[in-house]
């Protein structure tokens, strides 16, 4: 069944290994599945045998324990870590096109292991490496000395599209310039280590090496203790110090973390970077330049910020000097940088390193920069700008990978190997025209290593991503990486994008890891605290609009469970309490023309429609629609919700994911049911919210939202409901049906033996300041929100608008008599009607006095058109 | 010569612009026959921050950040310059062959020349191509001299294209521009920088203004100068060399340098970013270049 070149075991089908599993019980009694490891054949390399053919003996320990384990169990772990990432919201790629491979973030079980002596070589390569990188980013915007002394051609370095003039002069505080400085790694055959690329504008990776990390310690608990794996903890820990030393403000820090926004594939690591660290997660909207300053919007106004940890790249950071189409940028920011107001990191123009065009020359650079060439080699590159190499690419085209040298041109890297005659002459042609742009690379046949696949443990190639951060004079290697294995043994392209999965790295001692004594840093920076603490407006409003969201689906879902209970209850009702009741839904949920005009047809078979209030996404109003904007804000403010919260956002994401599902059966049957993965969990949200989320402004903006929402949700069901006159036996159904929908039918029942029907019920809904589901509860909710956000500051003699707008409505709710409200005229109750539609004005101007002054609103930047300029040119 | 030159811009928009960041290119440089005795920018409404530096090519930039809410914007710079007569005519005839040429290059013997190297590469708004390669290849030869090769192109460039104002605008691409036969300064200067540059000599883009003198016995009217682009190669003997393609003739007292770089991208007189301004800005700009007693 397996056409792999190589001998293997036969896979035990899953299905086989299960029911073994449930035959022997969920017990130890595993012994006798064997989990070996099976070595790959001679041509391949492999990490795990030394040349003798012995296991080698950081292998060992592992190996043996999974073996103990067995196969079921590792399978079994397996599950639990994909929950784990899952509960974790752990994610890469989030927003790609379904067709393309999964969103969720792939982890191996079975750790990459490096031992601590062999570790050792590699970390004084790599920091060997920064310090050299560091040096050549230095000469290139400055002095130059690489070209003058014809170390590299002009044309390697003039030629990059990653050498940004602009960017030339900018100088950091502390002795590097280069910050972060990461490079993918692989073993070769001879089993020495190589670099295949370096990352040295906005390296990604680091925080899904600890997200890695965190499920391997609870996945594994002991095995992770006993081996005895370097920590991770105090690298972020340096990198935090590093950061905070950057401040070019006395005393002060204020670092934020720069991310293109939630659409990008490793939004998942910044939001999850930037809580580890603490400092807060911005978008460029949530940045300003002013006055020659950085500042941060927040609901407090301007916070002025110090150093940037940006994630995106060189090009797209400043529109006004660099890619004048970014949408992604901070206007004007390369002139505050450059004068040294802000710092960002890395530095702007750090990409022009990762041109592959200087591996060729690296050895000459390292003689010349640092008086030595590097320990660490990389993987031998030709560039088609010699002559000498052209001719050697040329006639070895079919060996040889060829990249572009600059990797913002869209173009991907070619195997020489896969290409058709015609397609090789065709390729040679196109790097004939623009020889500077290309370089090939040798393959390199890269070691596997173990990797749990069928059940059992297979050979796979593998890459390892490793990071260094400048500190103090020197620079600290994290002690590990990120390690990515192919699909397939032998096979040689491995990228996230595929789905390659990813492994932790362990680094294991021989003894247990002293901890780590930094007082002396510590002491440093003790000063120097990070001191941002206020959150950008959008995630404010993000919140906010969470809130809202979340009270609206809920809202939805009950007024269709409601309509749907009476519809299919035991007493008839009539039509126009049909009518009446479909149309509530339209209202509730927004999603007109829906039942307003419905034919008689229509409200005999309502399924169709209502179906579609449920699932279309398309359609704003619907369930899904509401829910996948809540999504939306949910992953706008991602980096403020509690863990649990995560998880209950997941599981409303997966729940809508098989809504089509769920709702195959139609509606005829117990419609509640198939709604019931959707209640669960929103339920489970908003006890959230009132239960794990520290009352800070975050917290008060998203209960305005649902205060705000549930007011206009309110109005909108006492308004369809009761505002017409139905006919009298009609009366009870509706009543009910607006106490059910708002949970207060019980009380109802408590209350009304002595009091009469409709008045009771709008004193329930309307003006009982005890029922949080009332409207007047609502609006005193707000009040009190505002009350506790100006805390400290009380002394306004003034109202301010948004007091008096709910000022004004509590009022005319506490002065209206409920003898008037019920009173009808000419079929409806128009004192009701008045009522309330004086209050939903007020509710919307509160709403539009609080975005306009607390939210931020963008003005999209556009370029000063210069295309006029030919007119008056001689 | 001392000259004096006043150069306005004036934007109009259609909505209110409430912030805006821009990077002016209006100061002159110094250069080995120019010198820039004084330069003032004046901008309306007044910007609230300002930066003056000199860029990677050696440009005084001007950095300005209005936060006052305007719908019309003027920046006006006044300076004055002093020009050097131009010295001892170029011998067309004599110097270092094209061929000749190109192996210096090659062989980049001195820092001058591995700088100069720069400006042979395609660079944001020029790109070479055979269509390029093939116009300027007629008066390339290995033998000639590579001054005389290059007067031989820039006369070419002069006879074979109409200056037609309105023709082009700066997003035309060079390879409209040779099909057509038509532009503007700039397009022939970026044109004539591309064929240099596919004949394997660095080439630049130099932005400034000419000296115009109005017909004999009419008085010059102010504002109706312009300003104006020409080229610089770089010569192996006697560094770079201004050549005027609009005008074929070498640029002497009469230019007056601003800026130099790569191509246009590099020396935008305003370039920046606005918030909000609407559609269709209307631009005006004028000139005045006059001769100082």
């Amino acid at each position: 069944m397996s056409d792999s070149p190589y001998p293997q075991n036969q896979p035990l089908p899953q299905a086989q290994l299960q029911m073994q599993a449930q035959l022997q019980g969920q017990g130890q009694s595993q012994t006798t599945q064997e989990l070996k490891y099976k070595r790959p054949p001679s041509d391949i390399p492999d990490q795990v045998y030394s040349d003798d053919g012995t296991i080698k003996a950081e292998w060992n320990y592992l190996l043996n324990s999974l073996n103990n384990l067995g196969p079921q169990a590792l399978v079994d772990r397996q599950e639990k870590a994909k929950r784990i990432l899952r509960d974790d919201g752990v994610t890469y790629n989030i927003y790609a096109d379904s067709q393309s491979s999964g969103s969720q973030w792939e982890l191996d079980l079975v750790p990459a292991i490096i031992g601590s002596e062999e570790w050792a070589k590699i970390e004084s390569g790599l920091l060997e490496r920064a310090e050299l990188f560091n040096l050549m980013l230095r000469d290139l915007y400055g002095p130059r000395h690489l070209l003058k002394n014809k170390i590299i051609p002009p044309e390697a370095l003039f030629s990059h599209g990653g050498f940004l003039r602009a960017c030339e002069g900018i100088k950091i505080p502390g002795e590097h310039e280069l910050i972060l400085h990461s490079v993918d790694l692989v073993q070769r055959k001879d089993r020495s280590m190589c670099v295949l690329s370096d990352r040295t504008q906005s390296p990604s990776g680091a925080g899904y090496v600890l997200e890695n990390r965190t499920v391997m310690s609870r996945v594994f608990p002991s095995l992770f203790r006993d081996s005895h794996v370097h920590r991770l903890a105090s690298f972020f820990q340096r990198l935090r110090q590093k950061l905070i030393s950057l401040s070019p403000s006395e005393n002060k820090a204020r670092v934020v973390v720069l991310t293109p926004g939630a659409h990008n594939e490793t939004y998942f690591e910044h939001s999850y970077l930037s809580n580890y660290l603490g400092f807060p997660l911005v978008q460029s909207g949530d940045l300003v330049v002013r006055n020659g300053f950085v500042w941060m919007k927040s609901l407090e106004g301007l916070d002025r910020v110090d150093v940037i940890l940006r994630r995106i790249d060189d090009v797209f950071c400043d529109p006004v000097e660099l890619r004048s189409d970014s949408h992604l940028g901070i206007p004007g920011i390369l002139d505050v940088i450059r004068s040294g107001r802000v710092v960002m990191a890395n530095p702007l123009g750090s990409g022009v390193l990762e041109n592959p065009i200087f591996l060729k020359y690296l050895p000459e650079i390292g003689k010349s920069l640092l008086g030595r060439e590097p320990r660490l080699d990389s993987v031998k590159t030709y560039w088609c700008g010699d002559d000498e190499d052209l001719k050697f690419i040329t006639a070895n085209i079919k060996d040889l990978i060829i990249k572009p040298s600059y990797r913002g041109t869209n173009q991907k890297s070619i195997w020489g190997g896969d290409l058709t005659d015609s397609e090789t002459v065709e390729l040679i042609t196109k790097i004939r025209s623009k020889p500077n742009q290309y370089v090939a690379q040798e393959r390199i046949d890269k070691a596997h290593i173990p990797t749990l696949a069928n059940g059992v443990l297979e050979p796979r190639p593998a890459i390892l991503r490793t990071y260094a951060i400048a500190s103090d004079s020197s620079y600290i290697v994290m002690p590990g990486g990120l390690t990515r294995v192919g699909l397939d043994v032998g096979r040689q392209s491995i990228s996230m994008q595929t789905g390659c999965p990813s492994k932790d790295t362990w680094v294991t001692a021989t003894e247990p890891e002293r901890v780590h004594e930094d007082n002396q840093s510590e002491a440093g920076h003790a000063e120097l605290e990070a001191l941002l603490v206020s959150l950008p407006s959008r995630v404010v409003e993000n919140l906010f609009w969470l809130g809202r969201y979340a009270e609206r689906a809920e809202a939805s879902l009950r007024i269709l469970r409601t309509v749907f209970m009476l519809l299919n209850g035991e007493e008839a009702i009539s039509n126009e309490s049909k009518r009446i009741l479909l149309r509530s839904i339209t209202e509730v949920t927004g999603t007109h023309p829906g039942f307003l005009n419905a034919t008689d047809e229509q409200l005999k078979n309502p399924e169709a429609e209502l179906l579609l209030i449920i699932k279309d996404g398309n359609r704003a109003g619907s369930i899904k629609s509401t829910l996948d904007s809540l999504l939306y804000c949910a992953d706008e403010s991602k980096e403020l919700l509690s863990s649990d919260t995560i998880r209950v956002i997941n599981d409303i994401r997966d729940a809508l994911d098989n809504l089509e599902t769920s709702l195959a059966g139609g509606l005829s049957s117990a419609p509640e049911e198939a709604l019931d993965p959707l209640v669960i969990p929103l339920i489970a949200l908003s006890g959230l919210m009132q239960e794990s989320m520290v009352r800070g402004v975050g917290w008060h903006f998203m209960d305005m939202g649902r205060r705000v929402e549930r007011a206009i949700q309110i109005m909108r069901t006492i308004t369809t409901l009761i505002t017409p006159m139905a006919e009298k036996s009609d009366h009870e159904t509706l009543l009910h049906a607006m106490l059910r929908s708002m949970e207060v039918l019980i009380t109802y029942r408590r209350h009304s033996r002595n009091r009469a029907g409709l008045e009771l019920g709008l004193e329930l809904v309307m003006l009982d300041s005890s029922n949080p589901r009332s409207l007047i509860f609502q609006f005193e909710q707000l009040q009190n929100h505002f009350a506790s956000l100006r805390k400290g500051n009380t002394n306004l003699r003034e109202l301010v608008e948004e007091d008096r707008v709910l000022l004004e409505a509590i009022t005319s709710l506490k002065l209206s008599r409920i003898i008037q409200l019920v009173e009808t005229k000419d079929g409806s109750r128009k004192n009701l009607s008045t009522l309330l539609m004086q209050l939903n004005k007020l509710l919307s101007d509160f709403s539009n006095i609080v975005s306009d002054k607390y939210f931020d609103h963008r003005i999209d930047p556009q370029q000063l058109v210069t295309t006029f300029w030919g007119e008056n040119e001689g | 010569m001392r000259y004096k030159v006043i150069h306005t811009t004036h934007y109009k928009y259609a909505a209110r612009v409430t912030h805006c960041f821009n990077l002016a290119n209006l100061i002159p440089r110094n250069t080995n026959r120019q010198k820039c005795i004084n330069s003032k920018i004046t901008v309306s409404p007044q910007p609230i921050h300002t930066n003056k530096r000199t860029d990677y090519f050696g440009n005084q930039c001007y950095h300005f950040e209005i936060q006052t809410a305007h719908k019309e914007l003027s920046i006006s710079s006044e300076s004055q310059i002093e020009i050097q007569e131009s010295s001892a005519d170029l011998n067309l005839d004599l110097g270092m062959s094209y061929g000749d040429a190109l192996n210096f290059f090659k062989q980049a013997p001195s820092n001058e020349v591995i700088k100069a190297k720069e400006f042979i590469l395609d660079s944001p708004m020029i790109k070479t191509n055979e269509d390029i390669a093939n116009y300027a290849r007629p008066s390339f030869s290995a033998s000639r001299p590579l001054n005389s090769c290059v007067a031989e192109l820039t006369k070419r460039i002069f006879e074979d294209f109409t200056y037609t104002p309105g023709f082009t605008t700066i997003a035309t691409p060079l390879s409209e521009v040779l099909e057509h036969k038509r532009g503007v300064c700039q397009d022939f200067a970026h044109l004539e920088i591309a064929c240099l540059r596919a004949m394997g000599i660095p080439a630049k883009y130099v932005s400034g203004y000419m000296e115009t003198l109005p017909p004999p016995g009419q008085k010059k009217l102010v504002g109706a100068d312009a300003t104006h682009a020409w080229i610089a190669y770089f010569s192996p003997e006697e560094g770079w060399i201004e050549f005027d393609p609009t005008n074929d003739l070498r640029p002497g007292s009469k230019h007056i340098v601003t800026a130099e770089g790569r191509d246009y991208y590099d020396v935008t007189p305003i370039k920046g970013v606005i918030f909000g301004g609407g559609k269709g800005p209307i631009l005006e700009i004028s000139v005045d270049v006059s001769r100082m007693p």
